[in-house]
């Protein structure tokens, strides 16, 4: 099979396609993080140079954070064109990653960009069809398999032997490739202990998913007479796989896990601000209920007399509960977001790679998951600084006065936002269904391709 | 000089495709040291009845052994024992004849040093300057040199063969028939499938006429005329007989 020009061409073939993709999206990566940078710090600095103003009137100048991607988004950008890189944090209001709710893209549309991701798991394992579809069938049709045959060649080793060969030219056709991509992402990022982890548990289900696709092929060409319908087959099967099982996994689970729009979304949290959760009243309610709390507290008889600033106060208050509200249907939405990503997962019975681009989507740090742990940081943190100003706000105010003041030097001493991405532990914490998928798959091809040896007919 | 043990046996054979008859009832046996020919028109069962003892084909009805195994219950044991050359022998076509002879003999677990290989190729007269080409630049008689090497390299008892001169010329297959005779003298048991009365009458001791998937007449060849030979295969064809 080596000696076949065929290898040298598709080598050829798979290293360009694949060094072009991760090129191109390297700078794609770089580009994005240097304007991160300068934005970042661009924002941080007119934060900090706000002159003298009201400390709330401070806090709705609001802060932009970003996502700081791993380098293995280059590999996979995942979500990227979907939930956006930047997060704006201002008082009263939780936003989303221009993450809104109801994505114009279906779910299905996560599934179809062109990157190096999608060389890796749409278009390789054609690759490995490509090689291994005839394995046996050319056998069969040139005379060789009964030439075999006759000279009591076991079918198991002899199988055997062409899998593992099959899976030793496919990574000679893959390794320059990796080998040039591991040296343009070391002289571009500062690859970290927990990124090259990443990388490895990378390599390694990708490997198990070209072997799922190599057993299959080989166990295909076993059962065919011809190689014509060998390939056909395979190549329905690899549709179904890549093409049509992400879809209709997609289809089922925004039917099963519906997903509110936009405008309803918010409208709810809106309408739970007002009317207030379970038993605690509307908004009015709650507000008399927490000035009577507070002339308590304070044992004054009316607001003008507290010696703190009561419209700060107040807003503590209301933006506690507000942030209450917001929580629940962001974790509400959240929730939803992976139910459905879960009922997706009932298509991988049409193939593997479903499972296996949401590894790949995990591992790179690109999913759900590390969206939402990313958001939940900045919303802490926006909490941390609103906060702030709300202190200084009631502490330099007093009764209904609001002459509180700030100065740069209370805005440069906001801290600024510093998110540490999780570890390579949290995105396998977050992917057992899928590796369980793929080992499921590669165990099902595997012993297939054992009992199909057994059965092969010269 | 043997003591002519029965090497290849088929005991009232019976082959069927689906629901079609290949052969019927058919009784045969080569001991060692002896080529028999196998004669018959196209469809008469040549093909099917080496492709039993090859264990291609599983019996429907009847027995056959190979040194006294059946293919059926020990084929790997059997196909120890058996060497086979087809009409067209397949080979890698990118690999050289040599490549293809240590191909072979790896995933056959016998082991060939270079130079065994280079005599192997040599003994089967297969010129020196051909051993390291591409085996896609050969012609149908070097493969046929090709596939005999990898059959005596294999040490068998039993070799089949099917039409292994179709398509040599007379001199190739004069030459062919003479290391078979070669072989067979060494102790082997050979069944030969061939439309080449002439061949036959030259490499063979016992000459069997199939029709119909029975055997329809044997000969000792060296006692029968070739004129003789010639009528009754003839007649037989025709369905004189
Ligand atoms: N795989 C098969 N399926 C169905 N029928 C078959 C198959 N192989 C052979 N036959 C039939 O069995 C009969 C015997 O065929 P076989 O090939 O053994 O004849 P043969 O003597 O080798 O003929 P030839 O001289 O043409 O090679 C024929 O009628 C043939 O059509
Ligand atoms: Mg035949």
């Amino acid at each position: 099979m080596l000696r076949d020009g065929r290898l040298l061409v598709l080598a050829f073939s798979v290293f360009a396609v694949l060094i072009g993709f991760f090129l191109a999206s390297v700078a794609e990566h770089q580009q994005m993080q240097l304007e991160k940078q300068t934005v970042g710090a661009t924002a941080k600095e007119q934060w900090d140079t706000q002159g003298v103003k009201n400390p709330h009137a401070a806090a709705h100048f609001g802060i932009y954070v970003f996502k700081p991607d791993s380098p293995l988004a280059s590999v996979e950008p995942g979500l990227r064109q979907y939930t956006g890189q930047t997060l704006w944090l201002e008082p009263h209001k939780r936003n989303g990653a221009r993450f809104s709710p109801a994505a114009d893209q279906g779910l299905a549309g996560r599934f179809g960009q062109a990157s190096a991701g999608f060389v890796l798991y749409a278009l390789l394992p054609l690759l490995v069809i490509a090689l291994a579809f005839n394995a046996v069938t050319q056998e069969r049709e040139l005379g060789t398999l009964r030439m075999l045959h006759s000279l009591g060649v076991s079918a198991t080793r002899l199988l055997l032997g062409k899998f593992i060969g099959l899976l030793l030219a496919f990574m000679v056709v893959l390794l320059p490739a990796m080998a040039v991509a591991i040296i343009i992402l070391y002289q571009n990022f500062d690859l970290a202990g927990d990124d090259i982890l990443r990388l490895s548990a990378l390599s390694g289900t990708f490997f198990m998913y070209y072997a799922v696709f190599a057993a299959l092929a080989m166990s295909t060409s076993i059962h065919f007479k011809s190689s014509r319908l060998a390939l056909f087959t395979l190549v329905a099967f690899w549709t179904s796989s890549v093409l049509i099982a992400p879809r209709l996994g997609a289809a089922a689970a925004e039917m099963m896990v519906p997903i509110p729009s936009a405008t309803a979304f918010w409208a709810g949290i809106k309408k739970d601000i007002q009317q207030g959760l379970d038993n605690d009243g509307d908004h009015q309610a709650r507000e008399a209920l927490f000035k009577n709390q507070m002339l308590k507290q304070y044992g004054v008889a009316q607001v003008e007399d507290l010696p703190v600033g009561y419209a700060a106060l107040k807003r503590s208050f209301n933006d506690s509960y507000s942030e209450r509200v917001h929580a629940l249907h962001f974790d509400r939405l959240s929730d939803a977001f992976e139910r459905q990503s879960r009922f997706i997962h009932i298509a991988s019975l049409l193939g593997p790679s479903i499972a296996m681009r949401s590894v790949s989507m995990t591992l790179s740090g690109m999913d759900l998951a590390h969206q939402r742990h990313f958001e939940d940081a900045a919303e802490k943190y926006r909490h941390y600084f609103i906060g702030l100003t709300d202190d200084w706000d009631r502490e330099r105010s007093h009764g209904t006065e609001r002459g509180a003041l700030g100065h740069d030097s209370d805005w440069g001493g906001v801290k600024a936002f510093s998110y540490t991405p999780p570890s390579v532990s949290f995105a396998l914490h977050h992917a057992p269904a899928d590796l369980l998928v793929l080992l499921a798959w590669l165990v099902a091809a595997l012993i297939w391709l054992l009992f199909s040896a057994k059965r092969l007919k010269p | 000089m043997f003591p002519n043990k029965t090497l290849l046996e088929a005991r009232q054979l019976v082959v069927n495709y689906k629901n079609h008859r290949a052969i019927d009832g058919l009784d045969l046996s080569v001991p060692a040291g002896c080529v028999y020919a196998l004669l018959g028109g196209n469809g008469a069962g040549k093909t099917s009845t080496i492709n039993t003892f090859l264990g291609f084909n599983r019996p429907t009805g009847g027995n056959v052994f190979i040194d006294g195994e059946s293919p059926d219950q020990n084929p790997t044991v059997v196909r120890a024992k058996l060497a086979y050359l087809p009409e067209n022998v397949a080979l890698y076509e990118y690999m050289s004849g040599l490549e293809n002879l240590s191909f072979f003999c790896t995933l056959a677990n016998i082991r060939i040093s270079r130079q065994h290989a280079h005599d192997l190729l040599m003994n089967t007269g297969l010129q020196t300057d051909a051993h390291d080409r591409r085996v896609s630049t050969y012609s149908k008689g070097m493969r046929q040199k090709v596939g005999l090497a990898i059959a005596s390299a294999k040490q068998a008892k039993v070799m089949l063969l099917d039409e292994p001169t179709s398509g040599l010329d007379p001199s190739a297959a004069n030459d062919f028939a003479r290391r078979i005779r070669a072989a067979a003298d060494l102790g082997m048991a050979v069944l030969m499938a061939t439309h080449d009365l002439f061949n036959a009458k030259q490499v063979a001791d016992r000459i069997g006429i199939m029709k119909a998937g029975r055997l329809v007449e044997e000969f000792d060849a060296h006692t029968v005329a070739h004129d003789e030979l010639e009528h009754k295969y003839l007649a037989h064809a025709r369905g004189l007989l």
